[in-house]
């Protein structure tokens, strides 16, 4: 999913969950959107093998923003107090995994693969509803909360 | 550091094996058993004596080591004794200084976890900042509920940065393997065939039990055709 879709889908859990605590809206976006910093470490590896042209399948994600990361954001939200990162992950999650390529959710402790879920409908397609139903989503928490 | 530290303690190393005959994982066992002596101590309230017994124990889990290389036995069965050894050692001082009111539980156990999870990947990593019960020694100077903090957040950040790590040393594999870079699943595939073909040859691992295969020119795959893709990718 695009980053604008992932910063939607933070702010309704922002939302939802009445928070209030600038450090528990930081820890929202960090493991809602920021997660994605990854592709940044992953870049040089893109523009080594693909170059400038755009070639999407390309794999460059990173155990950062795999289900192999709730082995350590586990242990961090017990520290720190709080599910909200375990929230804003698993929503982050939960939408990379609607879109198809391919990812590799255990390494390095599996090498499985895996296309993610909805493989049935097209990708685009599934971006524009679910933004669609987030800025509603946001707009109506908004309108309750205001 | 380590090697210069060795050649000076090397006469230790001498006594400990051709004299008393200890084998390394006799010395892990010492070291094990000082660890033990350490937590018991510390449980009970004597910081200081609990300390002194963590520090021999210390010593002597550099030994083992020291004396496998000095006399060539390293093995991999030593060295999963030697990690497994070390951790249920932390383990045990750790809860020790729970039960001891020290530390609370909660931050205890999370800082063993942070551990294990870097154990479960240092290897192939190599990246472990060491951490662990040195870092009690700061117990006199810093509260250790902070001391235990640090042992956590050190170890989770190095857990962090090493599966990046991993990840990345994957990455340059696949793509040195070429192929089609479409498909992850592919060129996984192509990389684990690479290995079995290494294997088959009678390519032989490097010392280290956990270090990756050298993949030889020879060996690496042929580009793959573009594998038919589902529909759905297709607007992509």
């Amino acid at each position: 999913m695009t980053i604008f879709t992932h910063i939607l889908a933070t702010t309704a859990v922002v939302q939802a969950m009445h928070l209030r605590d600038p450090k528990q809206i930081a820890l929202a976006y960090l493991f809602g959107v920021a997660v994605d910093i990854d592709h940044v470490v992953k870049a040089p590896f893109y523009l080594r093998a693909i170059g400038l042209r755009d070639k999407r399948g390309y794999y460059w994600r990173s155990s950062l923003q795999e289900p192999v990361a709730f082995l350590w954001i586990l242990p961090l939200s017990l520290l720190l107090g709080t599910v909200v990162p375990l929230v804003c992950f698993a929503v982050h999650l939960l939408m990379d995994y609607s879109v198809c390529y391919e990812k590799m959710p255990f390494y390095p402790y599996s090498r499985y693969v895996t296309r993610g879920w909805l493989l049935g409908i097209p990708d685009r397609r599934k971006e524009a509803v679910l933004a669609s139903a987030l800025v509603a989503a946001n707009l109506a928490l908004w309108w309750v909360h205001r | 550091m380590k090697r210069t530290v060795e050649r000076i303690g090397r006469p230790l190393l001498h006594f400990l094996h051709l004299r008393l005959g200890l084998t390394p994982n006799q010395v892990s066992w010492i070291a094990f058993g000082c660890s033990a002596a350490a937590a018991v101590t510390i449980g009970s309230g004597r910081l200081g004596l609990g300390l002194i017994f963590m520090a021999v124990g210390q010593i002597f889990d550099g030994l083992d080591g020291a004396i496998a290389r000095e006399f060539g036995l390293t093995s991999v069965e030593g060295h999963r004794l030697d990690t497994i050894l070390d951790r249920a050692s932390e383990g045990l001082i750790f809860l020790a200084f729970a039960v001891a009111g020290l530390a609370p539980f909660r931050l205890v156990f999370l800082a063993i976890v942070a551990v294990l999870l870097l154990t479960t990947i240092c290897d192939r990593s190599k990246l472990d900042p060491g951490a662990k019960r040195f870092a009690l020694y700061a117990g006199y100077w810093v509260p250790f509920p902070i001391l235990f903090e640090v042992i956590f957040s050190v170890n989770l950040a190095a857990y962090i940065i090493g599966l990046l790590r991993i990840d990345c040393e994957l990455q340059v594999r696949m793509d040195r393997l070429g192929g089609d870079l479409d498909t992850v699943a592919s060129r996984v595939l192509a990389h684990e065939a690479a290995e079995a073909a290494v294997l088959s040859s009678g390519a032989v691992r490097s010392s280290h039990p956990h270090a990756e295969l050298r993949v030889p020119d020879e060996t690496r795959v042929a580009p793959t055709p573009m594998k038919a893709m589902p529909s759905s990718q297709a607007d992509r």
